[in-house]
């Protein structure tokens, strides 16, 4: 049994696991290299000496992933399924608990594509580039959700509910049914697809009796080895405008004037509110304004932000569907936005036919917001930080303001931004890591638990986080001493009794009783 | 091995970012005051392999598991441009066969190490030979060859 105090597997087992997985697979797809392993692990991490894989297992198929948990299953080796493994911020491609072998799905690549009704069914492999061409070699009739990072897996963010910015933005809520291999080898359907033959299994979610979609997102229960994702109908026309705003103050009144259109659903996107250095981290290096350590000064930011000419935030709203829908929601848009006397407000506007705009609001892929790893200018990165809070101005000012008074009190450059969901914002914080400085990378860890430790002051918990605090998370969600984390260990020791999938993911600890874990 | 230098925000390398602020995919944008008139120069689609048709089979990988990176608007472009004179990596007559396999493998700068799990040994090596293609042989490359 794998458990959450074990030094990781022995070497006597790795190595017969590794032998039973060259049977199964191939010896080409198996990888016990001492550099296949140390590419594994995690670029951004804070402690470069946690979370070593031992090795990596590339399945091409969901019955050769079958084949490999049935060997972990019988050795008791520990695997950790990535899709793609660009988690970063979150973990990248590392697992949680030291010498597990990665289960890297990268491989698996099939897409179909159901045109008329506008789904997709996508193994894991399948990145958001490679959609993109699919779709745009088929005339682009549907459009993708992207992330900030559209390096990794469809699949992948969605299962670690990632969001993009269109409509659809909420990815893991266009989750429509799953085939997944248990720790036991077999293989489920969920939602309609547990129907033999069913053409509806990308059509309807639930099925008939309990859903277990969300079951398998964020856990540990079982490795996906498709998943059917809901695709946003090319729109008839895009209208819009990107915002920004002088002062820090501006945040509280922008929430409350954009949180009811949002619920109304004149405004259907999922926009995100970005401080300066979100557009700024992007466009240059922290070297280049300043030799001082600490948090950035207000001189240093003024003349960041008079540069590149960027608001202390930013939004970019945009309308999708029908132009002559879009042409009556856009003055009511404007004038919301004019009443708020932003910075500067640049139009936007696209119609069916004309060059689109390349960027997240049309769920084009993009990669370069990832350069703000380079915002230290050596080697670098960010952590995530991303707490879920009501959608109210007050709720996020004071936030903000508690958050940003933690990043002065620790030296640190403050990065974050307020993503809209249907009725909750998340404010994802990058850290920005500069891994050539040994006095910041101290800080890091303690100034993390901090916020953690603040946000759940005020009853906020994280949606997402990294590897090194998925325990600490867990335990934030604290209702009833832990229910819902012995209620998921229940669960996992029912269906994973050796505890091989993913230990450790979401704190969720194969063996524990009663909460032990947390 | 190549060719370093300083003039890393000026040239190409702004036109790239400011391209990127301007257009506000992800970050906050520009005020229009800054952008030519007629509004910012689009941010060109990502390249991918439907948009290249007549691609040769490294060049082919290439696009398949680099250039969301390393193509006109990507990460790994805006980063080189910050300290290289050529920041695409197709367009560098610089690059040893070699050097490409080591820094996709062991990971270079902010840039994640590729394991074999996701791109092979087989189709790394055809990667590399096309990236190869306009360094000379005696630099390590494949210039007069027939990688491409």
């Amino acid at each position: 049994m794998v458990s959450k105090r074990a030094q990781g597997p022995d070497p006597a087992r790795i190595r017969q696991a590794r032998a039973a997985f060259q049977a199964a697979l191939g010896a080409d797809n198996v990888f016990f290299g001492e550099e296949d392993a140390a590419a594994y692990n995690d670029k951004f991490a804070v402690d470069d000496t946690l979370h070593h894989p031992s090795g990596a297992i590339a399945p091409g198929s969901a019955e050769e992933v079958q084949a490999a948990l049935r060997i972990a299953s019988e050795v008791g080796i520990p695997l950790w399924p990535i899709s793609r493994g660009k988690n970063l911020g979150y973990g990248g491609s590392a697992p949680v608990l030291a010498d597990s072998v990665i289960l890297d799905l990268s491989r698996m690549k099939k897409i179909e594509y159901d045109e008329e009704n506008g789904t997709v069914l996508l193994e894991p492999g399948v990145g958001f580039y490679d959609l993109y061409d699919f779709l745009k070699a088929r005339g682009m009739k549907h459009w993708l959700s992207t992330p900030g990072n559209s390096w990794g897996s469809v699949v992948g963010n969605a299962l670690d509910r990632g969001v993009g910015y269109t409509p659809y933005g909420e990815n893991t809520s266009k989750i429509c049914g799953m085939e997944v291999a248990l720790a036991d080898g077999s293989l489920v359907r969920t939602g309609m697809g547990a129907l033999e033959g069913s053409p509806t299994w990308q059509l309807y979610r639930y099925g008939f009796g309990p859903a277990w979609d969300q079951l398998f997102v964020q856990s540990n229960f079982g490795v996906v080895t498709k998943m059917g994702l809901w695709l946003m109908p090319e729109p008839e026309s895009l209208m819009g405008m990107d915002v920004e705003f002088d002062n820090p103050e501006d945040l509280g009144p922008l929430i409350d004037t954009l949180a009811p259109l949002r619920r109304e659903g004149l405004l259907q996107q999922s926009p995100t509110i970005g401080n300066w250095l979100r557009a700024a981290a992007v466009l240059t290096t922290r070297s280049e304004w300043t030799d001082q350590p600490g948090a950035l000064s207000d001189e240093v930011i003024s003349a960041i932000r008079k540069k590149y000419r960027v608001g202390w935030w930013g939004v970019s709203l945009r309308l999708y569907g029908r132009e002559e829908v879009n042409k009556a929601a856009y003055p009511i848009l404007e004038k919301a936005m004019n009443d708020l006397k932003p910075l500067s407000m640049r139009p936007a506007q696209w119609k069916r036919g004309e060059p689109l705009e390349n960027s997240g609001w049309t769920g084009t892929p993009i990669s370069f917001p990832m350069q703000n790893a380079n915002w230290h200018g050596g080697r670098g990165g960010h952590i995530g930080f991303s707490p879920v809070l009501p959608q109210s101005g007050t709720a996020a000012m004071a936030q903000f303001k508690r958050t940003y008074d933690r990043y002065r009190e620790y030296g640190m450059d403050y990065q974050a931004s307020f993503a809209f969901g249907e009725r909750h914002l998340i404010n994802v914080n990058a850290v920005l890591l500069d891994k050539d400085d040994p006095a910041m990378m101290g800080r890091v860890d303690p100034f993390l638990r901090q916020l953690v430790a603040d946000a759940k002051a005020q009853g906020y918990g994280e949606y997402r986080t990294h590897l090194d605090y998925m325990d600490l998370v867990a335990s934030t969600y604290d209702f009833n001493d832990n229910a819902l984390l012995k209620l998921n260990e229940r669960v996992k020791n029912a269906l994973d009794p050796a505890g091989v999938i993913a230990p450790g993911k979401s704190g969720i600890w194969p063996g524990a009783k009663g909460g032990t874990s947390a | 091995m190549s060719t370093l230098s300083k003039s890393a925000l000026t040239g190409a390398c702004t036109a790239v970012l400011i391209a990127v602020a301007a257009c506000g995919s992800g970050a906050p944008a520009q005020d229009a005051k800054d952008a030519p008139q007629g509004g910012p120069p689009p941010m060109p689609a990502p390249i991918t392999l439907s948009s290249r048709p007549g691609a040769g089979p490294g060049e082919k990988l290439f696009i398949e598991k680099c250039v969301m990176c390393h193509g006109p608007n990507g990460m790994g472009t805006g980063l080189l441009a910050r300290r290289m004179d050529v920041a695409l990596l197709e367009e560098r007559e610089d690059l040893p066969a070699d050097y490409v396999i080591q820094a996709a493998r062991m990971g270079i700068g902010n840039m994640p190490a590729i394991p074999r799990g996701e791109v092979s040994d087989a189709d790394m090596q055809q990667i590399a030979d096309y990236l190869a293609s306009k360094t000379p042989k005696d630099m390590g490359g494949t210039l007069g060859g027939d990688a491409r």
